[in-house]
């Protein structure tokens, strides 16, 4: 087959605008999407304000389906990635296919991290990463009226924001080890923890979280230092580790996420990585990068398709390692060490 | 919505389909299911079942499909561009081997399609040791999905099984129970809870009946002890049906050498005053023309089913078609009228066949009943039918005893109906011959003679009109823009379109025309004055019903014509009415 | 070999006689087989019979299930534990459309928990030969070593530096991994032979090596590696710094450094992930492992990585440590990011530190675990440039006549049961030397069967999971009492159920064979084949099929034995009967005693 085959894998920011670009720059390739959520590309950050119906489900929504067709996309949802042969440019789907490609972007973006010591009560916390789990969030929060955000992360602040919107009872506990993307420092902790208060958060100190168990139909309890906690529901954001599990011992250099160079290529000829699950190595700050948020996700995605449509497009970083968030200055590199 | 099983052959599809028609039957829902399968008898072609549900009476089928259960993904790439817009697929996602793009059913579907992806193999040999029922697994599934209850399966698969043994009815329920569990679990976010019985009146029980089942039980039901005949598609269900059913009741099914000496055999039992029946296809049916012709000139009943196939010659064996109503009509050496009714539905195909009998024996004429192959192997569940005592009676007209001893057998009246004896009635002998003749039966030649016998025997066919099914129109009356006249199974898809298009707003309106000879002129004539257009659809090259009827109309009738062996898309005859009624505005 | 079996009849005279036919075959084409189609067997360095076993465990025959281990490896109680288990990585069922690999270590720990009190261990023992043999280290190798050169009649003494006999097993592994009375029950069944033990005896030190060959007609070096690796980084001599090894020895032993609170160990191997839970256990609150590479690269397994971390400590990656900081105490560590790079030949990922990327970590202790190597000791023989003992990997020999070495004190660090392996395979070598005669042999036996009550439907039992000590804080008020509970009956049975029993070769027979191919109707995949030519190797060897979808160039059906996973439903549909079902096993035979000379 002398045509050309590019492959997304991943339908989120990053894997639509990098097709887009894609067909763009290379017309007579075929470019296929894979994407293993059923649902078309949508806006993860808008989560928060869908789970409390301040945004109606079809504004998350970037293209309607008509889009991919009319630009000569092959959009293939609902269809799950086991396997890629980076030697071999073949790709194993769930369902035994094998698809071979000629080029590859990995944006497979982020998957809600529970930390290890509380694996065994995953089944009782909530993260918000997807669509699903925001219409399971909506399930839930018709039936409690106090929630418990345990974690730190950019999302926690805006579910904790949103849901103050819909009249419940929050609480907050700030965990040092989800404070994500900022490095833990006492002066940051009682900042972020003010905002909350102000804002009528109830905000909880912590050493350690102990255990989460279900008392009734709606009631949790939760074990905090030696004390017990009552709560209807608890959401779990420790950040979003890049959701790369089904390659390790592919061949592709991981480590947290997939370790790419500044022109975001993996180090296998004509693969690449873009938006959350790339972890970017750039010689200006000598350091690893990992971008987050909506607008840095698309750009990668750009970058990575230039490039591997024949382009040697840098991804800029901001420099020495510091970059602004929301009023918050912090330092990227700290990200790693959980 | 319709939904299709494509395997193939070898997997079992045609019982899946066979059992889900079944089920949601027994569920309360109205069924159209047709299904298609190669020519050769294993291993090498693909078969297809499509199914039809609903809570009204199907009328077509549609050209949509929106449930695919793929048995052998192969094969099923080729029904994907028949998918609707976010229709459904189920298929084995665990395949022996790994499989490339190319191959794959998952790489061929729109976006917007929900692929429901289980190991139905795996899930198949866990459940009963072999992957055998995994096509059972896959209607486990499909119920699971969309809510369908399970009893209906359950119960139409014990049935269906347990003549096997218990062992193999246990197998097949577990593996379809398999599949159920795990769809309900896999894919407990995305049920589509769809097929909610419909709380249906207390009506008449339904029975899933395919058009020759209907056929032959209405045969037995008019009191059928004879059957000649030789096997043909799509008619030789029929003689199998009937093989089975006449010695039971101490008749008699004789397979005869062809076609012509069938409906000589026909015609000769009664000749000799007892029913009998022959069914047949195009091919089968041009053999039979002389001898039917024959009949016509002796005033002999028979009645021939022809099924009707792609043709001509041994043509598409398994394909539809609409293109032997000139040979039914007009078939056979002279001016030889017989009566010729078409059914439109499975249960026309239980009422002609039964009304033929007495059709047969009243005006004394061959009476062909026409289906096409679509009404001969679709199943639709219907109203058990029944015969009434009336309907099942001897329709002959015997002589009045004052004619004993002066009895003239084709004694020319005002029907142009001879009263009739049967061989073996003391006193009323008579003569008769395939030569003309005169009234006593004696050949005859003169001019004077040949002019009065064939006009009586026309008459006598006209007069069969008050008995024969009148044209039935469906609109809202007074003018129309658009009228469209069909017959046979196209019929369906003809008033599905006109439905469609009554409620897009246009004055359109439908006549359903099932007596083809003799035909209503009047009422025909009638519809057509208040119509603007009129458009004949037809599984045929010509149009063969516009030939016939086209010249009622006072300007030409616009045909729509199709020879692609298929059922007619209800979608086309949409299409050419909004063509026409585009063409007319301007 | 024949078996004839006698039955009496009621008037007793000639019975029955059933002949059972057992074939031993050393073709190396039959070796080829076993290595490539029982691929469990093929990847333990042992060679231990893991289907036999696991049949056996099936059973219920717990006993004769940890004999089957015991024959390969003489510790299975302590294997079963901390075995770094090379099988699962190649077990069939681990491939990637068939799920997750057999957890054959949990089942071998199974056999050794519920064999029965009253187990009787068999030996097969030669008569003693007059010969005396000395093994320097009582650890895996020497204990192997010793068992072995006991059974074939040679009268040993084991010499122990430590108090307490095990080496690694009992001073490097920490009791909640191996429990101490389960090491010493195994070590005691191999003393109960006739071997002595003399702990607490430094050869080298308290005995010159010289005297040891006066006394003996060999002696075997296995001392392990002992010398721990050095950073060579400023700051390493702080109080504060322990060597992994160190650490380890202290805490086995009974007397654990103080341990603060926030801990950094610098290391890759299981050694680290050792120090780094028994720090939690003495106290530390912030325990971290830091990693040159990445957590992919670590050849620890994946069970042990999540239990590591459920346990609270932190894995950072792609950091080089450059220097340890401290003014009288260590107070942190100095390191640079690094950048991954290529597999280099050794298997390692190269690594290339990034020039200004420095931070500091704090500490309060800091564990440096990088590796040992063997300790240079005054022993005659030749030497390499860092004073350690050189000898010939094949045949264990130092240019020291009678004098050998094995286990990683030759190989450098490697794992337990390699260093069984090779500790068994040097006592072999020494009594062929000492006796001039082969004692064992390896072989391929062949025994027709049939196909076994597995069904299908166990292909999919899901992986069963090894209990373990729950909440996590339970582990820290018992830190010494074993994380991992065992299986129980059902849960190893339900394990055992998993296994293909891939030691069950299926043939067809394609003289009698009709083409009917019914059995490539029922095959889960595709391992019946319609083949055109096989190609073999140099040892005749079946190596791959030449497939044909042609009918006409179809010269034979055959089933594929590396793909085939011996569900059986070929056999049970085939309507000729032409497949057998061979159960072919890599043994050990003992080999007759030809006369002496």
């Amino acid at each position: 087959m002398t045509e050309e085959h590019f492959v997304i894998i991943g339908n989120g920011p990053a894997g639509n605008q990098a097709a887009v670009t894609l067909r763009e720059k290379v017309p007579e390739a075929r470019v296929t999407m894979i994407d293993k959520e059923s649902t078309g590309c949508y806006k993860p950050n808008l989560l928060p304000e869908y789970v409390v119906g301040k945004v109606s489900e079809d504004k998350l929504y970037i293209s309607p389906l008509d889009f991919y067709k009319a630009k000569g996309i092959k959009l293939r949802l609902g269809q799950k990635v086991i396997d890629v042969n980076f030697k071999g440019k073949e790709i194993t789907l769930d369902h035994k296919e094998v698809i071979r490609f000629s080029g590859l972007i990995l944006a497979l973006g982020g998957r809600p991290r529970i930390p290890e010591p509380l694996h065994p009560f995953e089944d009782l916390m909530f993260t918000l990463k997807t669509i699903a789990d925001a219409r399971r969030w909506i399930q839930e929060l018709g039936k409690v009226e106090s929630v418990l955000i345990i974690g730190g992360d950019l999302t926690s602040f805006a579910v904790a924001k949103a849901l103050l919107h819909l009249g419940k009872k929050v609480s907050f506990i700030l965990d040092e080890d989800a404070f994500w993307p900022v490095r833990y420092n006492k002066e940051i902790y009682e900042q972020a923890a003010h905002q909350l208060t102000q804002k009528g958060v109830k905000v909880l100190a912590c050493r350690k979280l102990k255990g989460v168990l279900r008392r009734s139909e709606h009631s949790l309890q939760v074990q905090v230092d030696d004390r017990k906690i009552e709560v209807g529901m608890v959401g779990a954001f420790f950040g979003l580790v890049p959701d790369v599990k089904f390659l390790t011992r592919s061949g592709l250099q991981i480590e947290r996420g997939v370790l790419v160079d500044e022109y975001l290529n993996t180090g296998f000829e004509g693969v690449y990585a873009a938006g959350d699950c790339a972890e970017i190595y750039h010689p200006e700050i000598r350091d690893y990068w990992v971008s987050i948020g909506y607008d840095n996700a698309v750009n990668l995605g750009r970058i990575a398709a230039l490039n591997m449509a024949g382009g040697k497009v840098q991804a800029d970083v901001e420099p020495e390692s510091i970059f602004f968030v929301k009023d918050i200055r912090a330092n990227i590199s700290w990200w790693m060490e959980f | 919505m319709t939904v299709e099983v494509c395997g193939m052959s070898g997997d079992g599809t045609i019982a899946a389909g066979g059992l889900l028609n079944e089920a949601l039957s027994r569920a309360g829902f109205s069924i159209l299911a047709f299904d298609s399968y190669p020519a050769e008898i294993r291993g090498f072609g693909r078969c297809v079942t499509r199914s039809r549900v609903g809570d009204e009476e199907m009328l077509a089928l549609s050209d949509r499909t929106h449930v695919l259960i793929s048995l052998d993904d192969e094969q099923s790439q080729s029904r994907i561009p028949f998918l609707a817009k976010n229709s459904a697929v189920f298929f084995d996602n665990n395949p022996p081997s790994y499989i490339p793009e190319e191959r794959s059913i998952a790489s061929h579907v729109e976006p917007g399609t929900d692929l429901f992806g289980i190991p139905l193999a795996d899930l198949a040999t866990r459940a009963a040791g072999s992957a055998r029922g995994k096509n059972l697994t896959a209607l486990g599934g499909f119920a699971a999905v969309f809510g369908v209850p399970l009893e209906p399966f359950q119960e139409v698969i014990k049935k269906k099984f347990m003549p096997k043994g218990e062992k193999v009815a246990e197998a097949n329920l577990k593996s379809f129970e398999a599949g159920y569990a795990y769809a309900l679990k896999t894919f407990s976010d995305r049920l589509k809870k769809i097929f909610v019985p419909a709380k249906k009146a207390k009506g008449p029980e339904k029975v899933l009946l395919s058009g020759n089942v209907a056929i032959s039980q209405a045969a037995l039901d008019a009191g059928l002890e004879l059957y000649f005949g030789y096997p043909i598609t799509p008619a030789t269900p029929i003689m199998e049906y009937l093989a089975k059913a006449l010695p039971e009741r101490g008749g008699r099914l004789v397979q005869m050498e062809d076609e012509i000496s069938s409906i000589g055999a026909v015609l000769g039992s009664f000749f000799a005053g007892k029913r009998a029946m022959t069914a047949t296809s195009g091919p089968g049916f041009a053999l039979m023309t002389e001898l039917i012709t024959h009949g016509i000139m002796a005033e002999i009943p028979a009645v021939i089913i022809n099924a009707q196939r792609g043709g001509p010659a041994t043509g598409l064996p398994t394909k539809t078609e609409q293109s032997d109503l000139h040979s039914a009509v007009f078939g056979g050496p002279g001016d030889s009228p017989r009566i010729v009714i078409a059914p439109t539905n499975v249960s026309e195909c239980y009422s002609y066949t039964l009304k033929s009998f007495q059709l047969a024996e009243k005006y004394q004429t061959p009476v062909v009943v026409l289906p096409d192959f679509f009404l001969n192997n679709r199943v639709e569940n219907v109203p058990l039918p029944s015969a009434s005592e009336g309907e099942k009676a001897d329709g002959n007209i015997y002589p009045d005893k004052a004619l004993k001893g002066k009895y003239t057998r084709f004694e020319i009246t005002e029907s142009g109906i001879s009263p009739r004896s049967i061989p073996g009635m003391e006193g009323y002998n008579f003569s008769t011959t395939g030569l003309e003749h005169t009234e006593r039966g004696i050949p005859n030649y003169s001019p004077e003679n040949h002019m009065m016998m064939t006009e009586k025997r026309h008459r006598k066919i006209r007069s069969a009109l008050t008995d024969l099914p009148a044209p039935v129109e469906f609109s809202s009356g007074g003018k129309l823009d658009v009228g469209v006249i069909a017959w046979g199974s196209t019929f369906g898809s003809a008033l599905e379109a006109v439905n469609r298009a009554q409620e897009k707003g246009f004055k359109v309106g439908a006549l359903k025309i099932t007596s083809l000879f003799p035909y209503h002129a009047d009422i025909i004539r009638g519809f057509m004055d208040r119509c603007e257009e009129v458009l004949i659809p037809e599984l045929n090259f010509e149009g063969q019903l516009a030939n016939l009827l086209g010249h009622l109309h006072r300007k030409d009738v616009l045909r729509l014509n199709r020879t692609t062996g298929i059922p007619f898309p209800v979608s086309a005859i949409l299409e050419k009415i909004e063509e026409i009624l585009g063409e007319t505005k301007r | 070999m024949q078996e004839k079996t006698h039955y009496p009849t009621k008037n007793g005279t000639r019975a029955l006689e059933v002949i059972r036919e057992i074939t031993f075959s050393t073709d190396p084409a039959d070796f080829y087989y076993m290595d490539v189609n029982v691929p469990c067997q093929g990847a333990c360095p042992a060679y231990t019979n893991i289907p036999a076993y696991i049949r056996c465990l099936f059973e219920e025959r717990y006993s004769r299930s940890y004999e089957l281990n015991r024959i390969a490896n003489v510790l299975p109680g302590v294997l079963g534990r901390i075995c770094s288990r090379p099988c699962e990585a190649k077990c069939r069922h681990g491939e990637p459309e068939l799920g997750q690999p057999v957890n054959i270590c949990h089942i071998k720990r199974a056999a050794s928990d519920f064999k029965e009190a009253g187990h009787i261990y068999m030996e097969q023992l030669f008569a003693p030969l007059g010969k005396k043999v000395a093994i320097i280290g009582s650890g895996p190798a020497g204990l192997a070593a010793a068992h072995d050169l006991s059974t074939i009649g040679v009268s040993v003494t084991l010499f122990e530096a430590f108090e307490e006999p095990g080496g690694m097993l009992r001073y490097g592994i920490p009791e909640f991994r191996l429990p101490r009375d389960i090491l010493k029950a195994e070590i005691d069944s191999i003393l109960r032979l006739g071997v002595t033990l003399k702990t607490g005896v430094r050869v080298g030190q308290d005995l010159a090596m010289e005297d040891i060959l006066a006394d003996y007609d060999a002696a075997l070096l296995a001392a392990g590696c002992y010398k721990p690796l050095k950073l060579e980084i400023p700051g390493e001599e702080l109080p504060g710094v322990y060597t992994g090894l160190d650490f380890m020895i202290q805490v086995t032993s009974g007397r654990p450094p103080h341990v603060d609170k926030r801990v950094l160990v610098i290391g890759a191997g299981f050694t680290v992930f050792d120090c780094a839970r028994s720090a939690l256990r003495l106290g530390a609150e912030d325990v971290s492992i830091c990693l040159r590479r990445t957590e992919e690269d670590l050849t620890v397994t994946e069970d042990e990585v999540f239990d590591t971390k459920r346990e609270g400590v932190k894995i950072k990656s792609l950091m080089l440590s450059r220097r340890i900081i401290g003014n009288g105490q260590v107070e942190g560590v100095e390191f640079v990011r690094t950048r991954p790079g290529e597999i280099m030949p050794n298997g390692k990922r190269s690594i290339t530190p990034i020039g200004g990327s420095e931070f500091i970590l704090p500490a309060d202790m800091v564990i440096v675990a990088t590796g040992q190597r063997p300790e240079p000791l005054d022993f005659p023989g030749e030497r390499d440039k860092d004073g350690v003992l050189v000898a010939e990997k094949e045949t264990f020999r130092t240019s020291e006549p009678n004098l050998y070495v094995t286990g990683d004190y030759l190989t450098g660090p490697s794992t337990v049961i390699e260093a069984i392996a090779r500790g068994r395979a040097a006592a072999e070598k020494i009594a062929e030397e000492l006796t001039g005669q082969k004692f064992r042999e390896k072989a391929v036996r062949l025994e027709e069967t049939k196909i076994t009550d597995r069904l299908r439907s166990w292909d999919f039992i899901p992986r069963q999971e090894m209990p373990f000590i729950s909440p996590i804080e339970k582990r820290f008020s018992t830190p010494n009492t074993e994380v991992e509970i065992g299986y129980s009956h059902e849960q190893a049975k339900e394990e055992c159920k998993r296994c293909y029993l891939c030691y069950l070769h299926y043939e067809i027979d394609m003289s009698r064979c009709i083409y009917c191919r019914y059995c490539i109707d029922v095959a889960p995949r595709d391992c019946i084949k319609m083949v055109r030519a096989v190609e073999t190797n140099e040892m005749g060897a079946i190596t791959g099929f030449v497939e044909t979808q042609q009918w006409r160039n179809v010269n034979a059906i055959m089933i594929d034995n590396t793909r085939c996973i011996r569900c059986g439903e070929c056999v049970r549909v085939c309507p000729v009967d032409c497949i057998s079902v061979t159960r072919v096993e890599l043994v050990e035979r003992m080999l007759p005693r030809e006369k002496a000379s």
